[in-house]
């Protein structure tokens, strides 16, 4: 579904690159996990896969079409649920979803269906009138997601979609994502949250310094794990502890 | 266009939700027109009243008949009123406090000096606090008055048979007749002189409508923050869509704007006493001078909120620049009694080149072709500033 090669990507004004030279694949059907600490490029890398960014050099296609020739055609069958609650805070939830239906010029004739859809899968079926900003932050980002979903998405790019919302909720949408990724789309979860990787993804790239450290299955990357000298004591085997072989503990505090 | 259209409904349905900030962009407006229409409206009227007069004492200490002609002509003056009666101590008080602000004292025996290589002289004194252009009216009234007596005098001496049959023997009435006074206008019709609602209604107009440049920037980056604006490029809403989406409603905005101020000046200043405004005889270069501006005003808010990173940063940058903007382009101040290196600077303002334009529509009778250069430098304005806002969205890292 995605293929990016030799993918750089410099700031204005940035002595480091944000990318370095990415190489990724992400197969079609594939519950993606993209790890990596702050500044190690994600976002970088997601605005370009969303044609918000264009790549400095380097091949990026998905589902064989390239960017930026195929911009446009790519961000339709796209959609992107960013970190922030991107919606309307003073419109109710109805509003919001036709809005954005509106701004996709999602057919009239299909719209009601499609909210009634994106309702159902995100469990906001009785909240169409309750304006947005009385919602709870559970809500709140199920709503993000409700909107991601009007287009019928083959690629469901995720940028941190469980900040900040209670355990309950957060079940919530890890199991309304496995859902919609067994319903055919492809997705693409970013997170700090190595569980929820863990728990969710078939298959995890780890990203730092604008590179790919790794990229494999969960099997495979919790196999390499093993005896492995970590820089911190960790409860238990698994993804943390090659995370933190592969990006050390450093902290990375970052000016936006 | 239906993204378009979607867009533009989407942000009616904001202002309609935001009525508070909406409803400043008509209060505030208003209520300055209102209250400056009325508190300048003397300052502009054709006769003036007691509001607008200035005192001075006339102490004639001489008292021949010379003297007496002297402090005659100078009580003619309808702007300046005379009070005769004070001490020195009270008369110095009052000039000090500005309740008085000139004193004329004509000295006991100045008539029979007048022949001497030096004679008296008239002592005029001024308050600190009165402002120099009037200062230099009312000495050149004392002047004018001392010099028509003097002449008279003089005459008469060198030929008393002039003076023997009394009356105006110089004629002095006809100075006035070979003056022929007029105030400028565009158009051919001079009868109609500028009110203080002429002078207000698009000042303060023109302040109101770059006003929406607050509002505007706070929702811009309402949507930055919270990533709605990243959600609409990323479904590959462009720059200039975006942009669209938003000027369109404002300019809407800026429209009712000046429907309602031109409402108010026409009807409700003459309700609290003041002038009614004329609407002058171009209502299509009233059009067009309210769309250029509004397209001025509303790209110019772009561009701020383009430019800033935070809310508190949009609110800061559009209120000072707006009052930069404002008192340099004669919101405030007019610019007809700038200083002349100022009225060229205050050119630089974009609130000048619109409130330039209503006045020429309003107060001076022009019509399209009067207000054409000035409209075009408004929208010039507006694409430098759409561009420029354009570019800084394009290269955004809005997540």
């Amino acid at each position: 579904m995605i293929d990016v090669k030799g993918v750089v990507h410099r700031y204005a004004g940035q002595r480091a690159p944000a990318l370095a030279g990415i190489d990724l694949h992400v197969r079609r059907g594939s519950l993606f996990g993209l790890l990596g600490p702050n500044g190690s490029g994600k976002t970088t890398l997601i605005s370009i896969l969303t044609g918000i960014l264009r790549a400095n050099s380097g091949e990026v296609r998905i589902d064989g079409r390239s960017l930026p020739q195929d911009a446009r055609s790519i961000q339709r069958m796209c959609s992107l649920v960013p970190q922030e609650n991107a919606f309307y805070p003073t419109l109710t939830v109805g509003e919001n979803l036709r809005f954005f239906a509106g701004a996709q010029e999602i057919p009239s004739a299909v719209i009601a269906q499609r909210l009634a859809e994106s309702l159902l899968i995100t469990g906001l079926e009785n909240a169409t009138g309750i304006r947005a900003n009385r919602l709870s932050g559970g809500m709140k980002r199920r709503l993000s997601i409700a909107i991601g979903l009007l287009n019928h998405p083959q690629l469901l790019l995720l940028d941190e979609p469980t900040v900040g919302i209670d355990p309950q909720s957060r079940q919530f949408l890890l199991e309304a994502i496995k859902k919609i990724n067994a319903n055919g789309t492809t997705v693409v979860y970013c997170s700090h949250y190595l569980e929820e990787v863990e728990f969710l993804c078939d298959e995890i790239a780890i990203l730092d310094h604008g590179r790919v450290l790794r990229q494999g299955t969960l099997a495979e990357l919790t196999a390499e794990s093993r005896g492995l000298a970590l820089p911190v004591p960790v409860r238990t085997a698994g993804l943390q502890e090659l995370f933190f072989h592969l990006t050390k503990t450093e902290l990375r505090d970052m000016l936006l | 266009m239906r993204v378009l259209t979607t867009l533009v409904l989407k942000e009616f349905l904001l202002l309609k939700r935001d009525w508070h900030a909406l409803a400043l962009l008509f209060v505030m407006p208003a209520f300055f027109i209102l209250l400056m229409s009325l508190a300048m409206r003397d300052v502009f009227a054709t006769g003036r009243t007691s509001t607008n007069t200035f005192r001075y004492y006339l102490v004639n200490e001489d008292t021949t008949g010379f003297a007496t002609s002297i402090a005659n002509a100078l009580g003619t003056h309808a702007v300046f009123q005379a009070t005769t009666q004070g001490s020195a101590e009270i008369r110095r008080r009052e000039i000090l406090n500005g309740s008085a602000q000139f004193e004329v004292v004509i000295p006991l025996g100045f008539t029979r000096s007048l022949p001497d290589s030096v004679p008296l002289r008239i002592s005029v004194v001024s308050g600190a606090g009165v402002s120099p252009p009037v200062n230099e009216l009312f000495r050149a009234s004392v002047r004018e008055a001392v010099t028509s007596v003097y002449l008279r005098a003089r005459v008469a001496a060198l030929n008393p048979a002039l003076s023997a049959g009394g009356g105006d023997f110089l004629q002095m009435a006809k100075v006035n007749a070979l003056l022929n006074e007029e105030t400028l206008y565009e158009s051919a019709q001079l009868s109609r002189r500028p009110t203080s609602v002429q002078q207000n209604v698009p000042a303060w107009l023109v302040f109101a409508m770059f006003f929406v440049a607050l509002p505007l920037s706070t929702t811009w980056l309402q949507e930055r923050n919270q990533g709605s604006l990243t959600k609409l490029r990323s479904i590959g809403l462009s720059p200039v869509l975006l942009l669209a989406g938003k000027l369109l409603p404002y300019l809407l905005v800026n429209m009712v704007q000046v429907l309602l101020m031109l409402v108010i000046g026409v009807w409700v200043v003459p309700v609290f006493g003041g002038d009614a405004l004329t609407l002058g005889h171009s209502p299509l270069g009233l059009a067009v001078i309210a769309l250029a501006t509004g397209t001025a005003s509303v790209s110019y808010g772009l561009l701020i909120a383009n430019l800033v990173s935070t809310t508190e940063q949009a609110t800061i940058a559009t209120g000072a620049t707006n009052l930069l903007l404002g008192a340099l382009g004669g919101v405030m101040v007019p610019r007809s009694i700038m200083p002349e290196a100022l009225q060229h600077v205050s050119m630089l303002s974009p609130m000048s080149w619109g409130l330039e334009g209503f006045l020429d529509i309003l107060l001076r009778e022009g019509g399209v072709r009067t207000i054409a250069p000035k409209a075009v430098m408004l929208v010039c304005f507006a694409l430098v500033s759409l561009t420029l806002a354009g570019f800084r969205l394009q290269r955004a890292r809005t997540f």
